[in-house]
């Protein structure tokens, strides 16, 4: 197992005066499944977007696989290994969904015949099979979601960084997700995992890392966070929905 | 494949077609008209269509192509003709190079809009030197190649027709490969294709190369057909338009939309040119040859085909956004 | 020949191009459109100008009374009519779209008024103040220079001081946040395509003394006006102002020190500078991302 297969330190970002992310430190380890949660505004979204290349940090640095990672372009990053779904989904609207997850294959092969194989397997693992033909801009919410996920699988990340996978949709769509990452991780796969729904979040995070407004506000294995008297009184003060 | 098939066997019928027309000049120039605009468009449609990055500057490559082998025949008369033509893609790539190194790292109206000004840059500099011709153009007398008889025209029209298949052809392949599924990925969101391992620039940059080297072919070809150009014949910001005009009307982003929309639009201008239209309306009874109306038409409509080129693009843009093709297309 | 004297024009006719490049930068701020037609609104402003003084006999710098307000119109009507439809559109279909709109104009300008240059020659035309040192303002430029003057003072209080101007403010910072705020937004892009057209005819109208008046002379001054946004930053007002004074100097000064042949290529120039090395302008905030 490679200890801090991510590694993030004192990782800042600021928007003008805006702090959005202030010295953040956690490392991940290979195959741990980890969730990243907070209120909303609380800078997790904005953190994947450092650690993912989108919005480089302010300050503070991200390695992954010992290489540090500041100054690459997201696509240098997908093609290392590391892959991020996003909130609010970006389905290539007028592709058909088998061609949305062809895009992701494509980066690890450039044989369209084997994009085509390794998409259709991808569908499969999510059960979107049915739909490999519809347009992916036409799609249901929770659809799309599993869209995006088995897009970004299709890329064969080591480590997968989930926005939210699950926002918006109902229990038994949630659960099959759960049951989908469960299998992931279990292939090998490293998983960050932002979430609001803290029934989610503990029935399948090693550890959690907690944000508040923009700051680290605690960091444990899912009981002790689910104790910790700072973490309750942030979710109660501040505004935050399931 | 179908699509291969498909483009084999028009383009054996578009071959067949001067020796069913016979020795018809006016006939195979409109012909010839009506293949280099599918062409261009269909060369702007790899660019625009396929990777949603809308050039309104080919003009610029299409120039660069004709003035740099007519220029270069001047010079050296003697000189192979398709020499020059490669010369013209290398101009041409270095244009679209400093172009897209420039701005294919923003998005949004950037690209358009520096598209715009290299080519007003390209245009207002071969307007004002001495080597270009300056406002007179370039005249050619004589050109020659493997003994072909280049006064007529039937070797344009297989030159152009050429140049067409294999825009098409190099359009079809790019559909079922890497290349083409990561343009159109970027078409629809570039965030997305970034994060999916697509190296944006490098891609813009692919399309628009060689999309502007197809784009220099067709302005030598045009050049040696024509022998005579300036900068309003071959650098006009209105020529950037009609290639993009013929990719919408016949449906943007699909492999036959600019064959369709040159097939419509050029003999519609050429009818308007001419005054067919004009007369036909008078013939038909519609309008009276000596009413004020008449004779406002018969002046006037053969001035007035880039007006109506104005009206089609906004009817167009409102009522047919996806293009003639758009409507046949099945919703998946 | 004294480096002040094209100095001194430069920022009288950049101060005019000011005022377009003012137009297409509220367009864009309130609507993100970019505007294609702004330049024959322009060239549609000159007409205008140029028609009320052969055919009515009114000053040219007069006939801004009539002219503000039918531009207004003008452009209030076009946005309600077409501009519109296409606000949610693919931002080069709303680019088509103004472009087509642009080929109406001028192609109707050339059958109605043909394509011979029109002058317009008023009294004042070619005298001018001799000031020390040999420079010399011409009156008309001075004259149009302090209209625009006038008109941007009311419209920097008219944006900043009326509610309609807040709002307009809001709808440029954020769309959906000034409808959340309960601003008709649909009713703010009319009326910013209304100022914008205003802003184009008045800036057509206040070069008409100066220039050929001509169907395609809108052409030139859409890429000018372009340049000015960029440079000031696309949507930002006081920006697009600095930067049609910049334009007019470097304008004026590359046709001095160059030649006026070049004068163009140099503004383009500047134009791919400003995108290569700051993209969000002098003064803009939505940086490369819009
Ligand atoms: N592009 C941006 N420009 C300016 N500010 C931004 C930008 N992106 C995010 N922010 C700000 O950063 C802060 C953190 O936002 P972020 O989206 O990271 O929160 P989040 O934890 O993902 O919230 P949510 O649970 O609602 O998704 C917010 O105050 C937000 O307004
Ligand atoms: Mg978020």
């Amino acid at each position: 197992m490679i200890q801090d297969l991510l590694r993030i330190s004192h990782v800042s970002k600021h928007f003008g005066g805006n702090v959005a992310v202030l010295d953040i430190s956690f490392s991940v380890d290979e195959k741990q499944i980890v969730g990243l949660i907070g209120p909303n505004g609380a800078g997790k979204t904005t953190l994947f977007n450092c650690i993912t290349g989108f919005f480089p940090a302010t300050s503070g640095e991200v390695i992954f696989d010992t290489k540090k990672i500041n100054d690459l372009r997201p696509d240098e990053i997908c093609r290392l290994g590391m892959a991020r779904t996003w909130q609010r989904v970006k389905p290539l609207g007028s592709l058909s969904v088998l061609e949305n997850v062809m895009v992701g294959a494509f980066s690890v092969t450039n044989k369209a015949r084997q994009a085509e194989e390794n998409a259709m397997e991808q569908l499969k693992r999510v059960g979107l099979t049915d739909y490999a033909s519809k347009s992916a801009g036409s799609l249901p919410i929770g659809l799309k979601k599993k869209l995006e996920l088995a897009r970004v699988l299709a890329t064969e990340p080591k480590l997968l960084l989930l926005d939210e996978i699950c926002g918006g949709l109902n229990h038994t769509e949630t659960d099959t997700i759960l049951d989908i990452i469960r299998t992931i991780r279990q292939r090998g796969t490293t998983i960050v995992f932002i979430e609001h729904d803290m029934k989610a979040v503990t029935s399948i995070c090693d550890r959690i890392v907690v944000l508040n407004s923009g700051e680290m506000l605690a960091e444990g294995n899912p009981e002790e966070i689910t104790n910790n008297p700072d973490v309750i009184a942030a979710y109660l003060g501040g505004g935050h929905h399931a | 494949m179908k699509q291969i098939a498909l483009i084999t066997i028009l383009a054996a019928a578009a071959f067949a077609l001067p020796l069913v027309i016979g020795e018809n000049p006016y006939i195979t120039g409109i012909l010839i008209s009506v293949l280099m605009m599918a062409a261009l468009s269909s060369a702007w449609n790899i660019l625009g269509g396929y990777a949603g990055q809308y050039s309104f500057g080919h003009a610029a490559y299409f120039g660069a192509g004709a003035y740099t082998t007519l220029i270069l025949l001047t010079i050296y008369p003697t000189l192979n003709p398709l020499i020059c033509v490669a010369l013209g893609i290398i101009a041409a790539s270095i244009i679209a190079l400093i172009t897209g190194s420039i701005v294919f790292r923003l998005r949004g109206h950037y690209f358009g809009l520096a598209s715009i000004a290299v080519a007003e840059i390209v245009r207002l500099s071969v307007l004002n030197f001495d080597f270009t011709g300056g406002a007179q153009g370039i005249l050619l007398s004589d050109v020659s190649l493997w003994g072909l008889d280049l006064n007529s025209k039937n070797p344009f029209y297989y030159g152009m027709l050429l140049v067409l298949v294999v825009t098409l052809g190099i359009t079809a392949y790019l559909r079922t490969s890497k290349t083409g599924y990561y343009l159109q990925a970027i078409r629809e969101d570039q965030d997305a294709a970034s994060s999916l391992g697509i190296n944006l620039s490098y891609y813009k940059n692919k399309s628009l190369l060689i999309s502007a080297a197809l784009t220099s072919v067709l302005g030598s070809l045009y050049g040696l057909y024509i022998r005579f150009i300036d900068t309003s014949a071959v650098l006009d910001l209105r020529l950037s338009i009609e290639i993009i005009l013929t990719a919408i009307i016949g449906g943007v982003g699909t492999l036959w939309g600019p064959v369709v929309g040159a097939l419509l639009l050029v003999p519609l201008a050429e009818m308007l040119r001419s005054n067919l239209l004009g007369d036909t309306l008078v013939k038909a009874g519609l309008v009276s040859e000596t009413s004020a109306l008449g004779i406002f038409l018969k002046e006037n409509l053969a001035h007035a085909h880039v007006l109506v080129y104005g009206i089609i693009t906004v009817l167009c843009i409102l009522y047919l956004p996806k293009g003639i093709l758009g409507l046949f297309r099945r919703t998946k | 020949m004294s480096f002040l004297q094209p100095l001194l024009s430069g920022i009288l006719t950049g101060g005019v191009y000011a005022l377009a490049g003012i137009g297409m930068s509220l367009v864009f701020g309130v609507m993100n459109i970019s505007n294609f037609a702004h330049g024959d609104l322009m060239m549609l402003g000159m007409y205008l100008a140029y028609f009320a003084f052969t055919l009515l006999h009114i000053d040219p710098y007069l006939s801004l009374v009539l002219i503000i307000p039918t531009a207004f119109l003008f452009g209030y009507v076009l946005e309600k009519l077409l501009i519109n439809r296409v606000i949610n559109h693919p931002h080069q279909n709303q680019i088509l779209l103004t472009i087509g709109l642009g080929l109406i104009m001028s192609n109707t300008a050339l059958l109605a008024f043909t394509s011979d240059p029109k002058i317009l020659t008023t009294s004042y035309s070619s005298s001018a103040f001799n000031l020390a040192g040999g420079i010399s303002i011409s009156v008309p430029l001075l004259l149009s220079f302090l209209i625009t003057c006038v008109i941007i003072t009311i419209l920097y209080v008219f944006l900043s001081k009326s509610t309609t101007g807040m709002a307009l403010r809001a709808t440029s910072q954020n769309r959906e946040a000034a409808q959340l705020m309960g601003i008709n937004v649909a009713k703010m892009s009319a009326i910013a395509f209304g100022i914008g057209t205003a802003l184009a005819a008045t800036a057509g109208a206040l070069i008409a003394p100066t220039y050929y008046i001509h169907p395609l002379a809108g052409h030139s001054f859409l890429l000018k006006a372009f340049t000015i946004c960029v440079l000031g930053g696309l949507g930002s007002v006081v920006g697009a102002g600095v930067g049609g004074v910049i334009i007019g100097v470097v304008e004026s000064m590359s046709s001095t020190y160059l030649s006026s042949d070049w004068k163009d290529v140099v503004v383009f120039m500047i134009f791919l500078a400003v995108l290569l090395f700051r993209p969000q302008g002098l003064f803009g905030n939505k940086g490369g991302q819009s």
